[in-house]
């Protein structure tokens, strides 16, 4: 066998929520089970523990007749804290959910008990839907119960207390909700969807009871009671929900999936009903002369063509070729410049090499500065303070400078 | 309140829900309105506002008005029909001469100095909003100015008269199979094509203003044009007649006699329609002529308009036409093909023309409101029952995707988009773009307008229609019926 690891299953941050949560799964638990336990706190008081269990029997399921020794139950839980499982697996073998296969000492295969499986299919079902659908079902199997030939009259009668009774503890938790604060009614709203529908059903078994046994008169009369009590109950809990203020509040009381279905179902003529009767504004925008007039001004005019400059029709392959691209040839050329101009002296003046047109001076200047920039190469101008002016000559206004070798 | 009172109001709210009201001949104006009187004395009424002001009267007070769609496009096109229909500069601008729609879009062509396809289609979507909107009436490929035109103060004539002579003149080849002489006299000689005069329009505010001076009087205009044209409600702390209660009570009175409400959210105010008349209109008889009397060319109001498209627009012939600016038939089709879904032939149609004007009396078609719901359940009822919407509102920050629409209801897409099209253009949905494929739309900012009460029967008529057969539906019911049983009135 090859060798596991346990690893820690990380630990969820426990948020107010998902006490909340736990804390209402939590006493749905205490309630169902009120009727058989032996004390207050003799239900989990943490809802994973019934995960361990449901954990359990579906390792159970999968064994089949080879049973699961103490180490492979263990194994199949072990998402779960050691003392939890522990825990667990003593009080499921003390009230008979997990028994040995054989009953005899040291036995070490253990099997799961149906009744138990099954009990814990219902109290998840009944964690869903607040039991609603349980009514629904068990009022269902009613129905083909006090239909069977072999239902004898006292069955039926029974079965009739029963229903009589579940339905008036419904009404009054009703009752109490629609007292209760409108929060409260609103959260526990979902209770009430449906009830239409097990009306009728309990009032079609009802029905049933009554033409075949009508001995069971007076037990039918409390049925027809309770359930319209029933009836009652949950429509003035619902008006209650319908008056509460608020414009959109109460859509909240339909699921999402109600909603989806309407919206992907509906036909035109059924989404358009809604708005029936309701009055909106036609588009009637202003146009005002000086927003005409400044909507005009601001259209976007399309970019003038612009015309290529005229070309010679002649080929010409232009300078390119001229051009020496070598690395060192500026640099050469620049040091021949500033050669030529300096001749056999370290200094010469601008003035004294500066011709007097502008193009050609103006040549020369960009040559020198750029030569001035150029720290490899051993020249450098040297700007005074001096200025002349000559307003005949070109250039008309000249710093006073020097071109020096380095 | 009297009778006439009431039927006044109940006739501004039509107004304002479907647009120019139709008036039978020699029925005068309800209060309020000026009255567009046509040659065979039929006529069209059109709400006229206080003091000479109009709703640009907003921009003074920097209150954003109801947003244009391509406000810029929108208004050239218009210009471009003014140029075309307003031939004497001498007379006011309504009611014009019709001229052909290929010569609007010559004329808009030569202004824009544009002339692809794409900026065809551009155009002939923004004389479609012109003509929901009645400002322009299209039908028949001609053009002519609509109602609200009549409705430029005469101050603003010599500006329009100058812009007017300073388009250019469209180059027209003579290429086109009818000459637009014809079309334009072919239009004239119909009974109602031309001609008219403007009739009344003194705003019936005088006995209520009337108590203040002049700068009281002002602050009551520009409230009363702040909470009716602006996009969304405006702020107390800015308008002197809404923050003095009594200012605020005389608001409300003249608010109440076009069938309007103020409506607050919290420090905001903005009007609505008031309960008892938007009810009223709905069922109300109207003033218009008899059904089937009309034999020719019926210049339509905007919400008929708005519900021939809607109906039109799951026929196939139609189709093509309906499903987005970006189908229109090319350049050289024929000019009745490249007029908008929205206008219908009706030479000797008098059945169409009662059916038009019956849409007018509600406002949006069916597949518009069907949409309108949708996007309701979407935005709002959906994220609401998620515990998404923490604002009681019918706002929402939720965008509907239009791939849901589109994808997951029963709506046919050729209807889904002229709906979406008309929901937009009236401010009932926003659009909201979010990058590449995400985004949709949200309700607009037409739901501010809703009453308490219309707020709430909104969200009855949701449960009722989602969930008819839950109990809080029953509840909705038996607490209807039992407010019918109640004597009221």
């Amino acid at each position: 066998m090859r060798s596991r690891t346990l690893v820690p299953v990380p630990e969820e941050p426990l948020t107010l929520d998902a006490v909340l949560t736990d804390e209402a799964v939590l006493s749905t638990y205490r309630r169902m089970f009120a009727a058989l336990a032996r004390d207050s706190g003799a239900v989990v008081d943490d809802p994973a523990l019934v995960d361990i269990a449901e954990t359990l029997f579906s390792a159970f399921a999968e064994a089949g007749e080879e049973w699961l020794t103490h180490e492979q139950m263990r194994f199949a839980c072990r998402a779960y804290p050691a003392d939890q499982f522990d825990n667990r697996l003593r009080v499921l073998k003390g009230l008979g959910a997990v028994r040995e296969v054989f009953p005899k000492p040291n036995q070490l295969r253990y099997r799961a008990s149906f009744t138990s499986v099954v009990g814990l299919m219902f109290i998840r079902r009944m964690m869903s839907d607040g039991g609603q659908s349980e009514m629904h079902r068990l009022l269902a199997l009613e129905d083909l119960n006090v239909a069977d030939p072999r239902t004898t009259m006292e069955e039926a009668r029974q079965s009739a207390v029963n229903l009589a009774r579940a339905f008036r503890l419904w009404a009054l938790e009703l009752i109490t909700l629609t007292t209760g604060t409108i929060e409260e009614l609103r959260e526990q709203a979902p209770k009430l969807w449906g009830t239409e529908e097990i009306a009728r059903r309990a009032q079609g078994l009802h029905g049933t009871i009554l033409t075949r046994w009508p001995e069971l008169d007076r037990v039918c009369t409390d049925l027809r009671a309770a359930i319209y009590a029933y009836s009652d109950a949950s429509r003035r809990a619902a008006g209650r929900l319908a008056d509460s203020a608020g414009t959109t509040r109460n859509l909240t009381l339909l699921p999402t999936e109600t909603w989806r279905t309407f919206a992907q179902t509906a036909s035109r003529e059924r989404l358009a009903a809604v708005l029936d009767g309701f009055v909106f504004d036609a588009p009637a925008p202003w146009h005002d002369p000086a927003a005409i007039a400044r909507a005009v001004d601001e259209a976007p005019r399309p970019a003038p063509a612009q015309p290529t400059p005229p070309r010679s029709h002649l080929p010409d392959p232009g300078p390119d070729s001229a051009l020496d691209s070598s690395p060192d040839a500026a640099a050469e050329r620049l040091r021949e410049v500033a050669e030529s101009l300096l001749g056999d002296g370290s200094r010469v003046a601008l003035a004294d090499v500066l011709g007097d047109d502008w193009p050609s001076a103006r040549r020369v200047l960009a040559d020198l500065t750029t030569v001035d920039l150029r720290p490899e190469l051993p020249y450098r101008l040297a700007w005074s303070d001096g200025l002349t002016i000559d307003p005949e000559g070109e250039p008309s206004w000249l710093s006073h400078g020097y071109l020096e070798r380095t | 309140m009297t009778s006439t009172d009431h039927s006044g109001a109940v006739a501004h709210v039509r107004a304002r829900a479907g647009g120019p009201l139709w008036l039978d001949a020699g029925v005068p104006a309800p209060a309020g309105m000026v009255r567009l009187t046509r040659p065979d004395a039929t006529g069209q009424a059109l709400p006229v506002w206080p003091d000479g002001v109009t709703p640009s009267l907003l921009e003074e007070y920097q209150v954003a008005p109801v947003p244009v769609e391509r406000a810029g496009e929108t208004r050239r096109v218009l210009a471009a029909v003014l140029k075309c229909c307003w031939a004497d500069l001498s007379v006011d601008p309504w009611p014009g001469r019709p001229a052909p729609v290929e010569l609007v879009l010559d004329t808009y062509r030569a202004l824009i100095g544009r002339t692809d396809d794409l900026m065809r289609n551009w155009a002939i979507g923004a004389l479609r909003r012109l003509h929901d909107s009645a400002w322009i009436v299209m039908s028949d490929g001609v053009v002519v100015l609509g109602p609200r035109c009549a409705l430029w103060p005469v101050e603003s004539h010599a500006q329009l008269q100058e812009l007017v002579r300073r388009l250019p003149e469209p180059e027209r080849p003579e290429l086109t199979v009818v000459r637009d002489a014809d079309i334009v006299a072919a239009a004239e000689s119909a009974p109602e094509g031309a001609g008219g005069r403007v009739e009344g329009g003194a705003p019936e505010f005088g006995d209520v203003l009337g108590a203040y001076d002049e700068r009281r009087r002002a602050e009551l205009v520009a409230a009363y044009m702040a909470v009716e044209h602006a996009a969304e409600p405006v702020q107390e702390v800015r308008f002197a007649a809404l923050r003095d209660p009594a200012l605020r009570h005389t608001l409300g009175e003249m608010l109440a006699r076009r069938g309007r409400a103020l409506i607050q959210h919290r420090d905001r105010w903005t009007s609505g329609f008031d309960d008892a008349h938007a009810r009223a209109a709905t069922t109300y008889e109207p003033l218009t002529r008899a059904d089937g009397e009309a034999g020719a060319t019926v210049p339509d109001a905007a919400p008929e308009a708005a519900g021939e498209a809607v109906a039109g627009a799951g026929s196939p012939d139609h189709h093509g036409t309906a499903s987005g600016d970006g189908s229109l038939p090319h350049h050289g089709t024929s000019i009745d093909a490249g007029s908008p879904p929205g206008h219908r032939t009706v030479a000797g149609d008098g059945g169409g023309a009662g059916r038009g004007r019956h849409a007018a009396e509600t406002g949006l078609g069916v597949s518009e409101r069907a949409v309108l719901t949708l996007v309701l359940v979407h935005s709002v009822a959906i994220p609401r029952a998620e515990g998404l919407l923490p604002e009681d509102s019918w706002l929402s920050p939720h965008p509907t995707p239009v791939d849901e629409l589109r994808r997951h209801t029963q709506l046919p897409i050729g209807e889904l988009e002229a709906a979406l099209r008309g929901l937009r253009h009236a401010g009932l949905l926003s659009q909201v773009k979010a990058g590449e494929e995400a985004g949709g739309y949200v309700p607009g900012p037409q739901f501010h307008r809703l009453t308490p009460a219309a707020r709430r029967r909104l969200q009855e008529e949701l449960i009722l229609a989602a969930g008819p057969s839950t109990p809080l539906a029953a509840a909705v019911r038996a607490r209807r019926s039992a407010q019918t049983r109640e004597p009221r009135g």
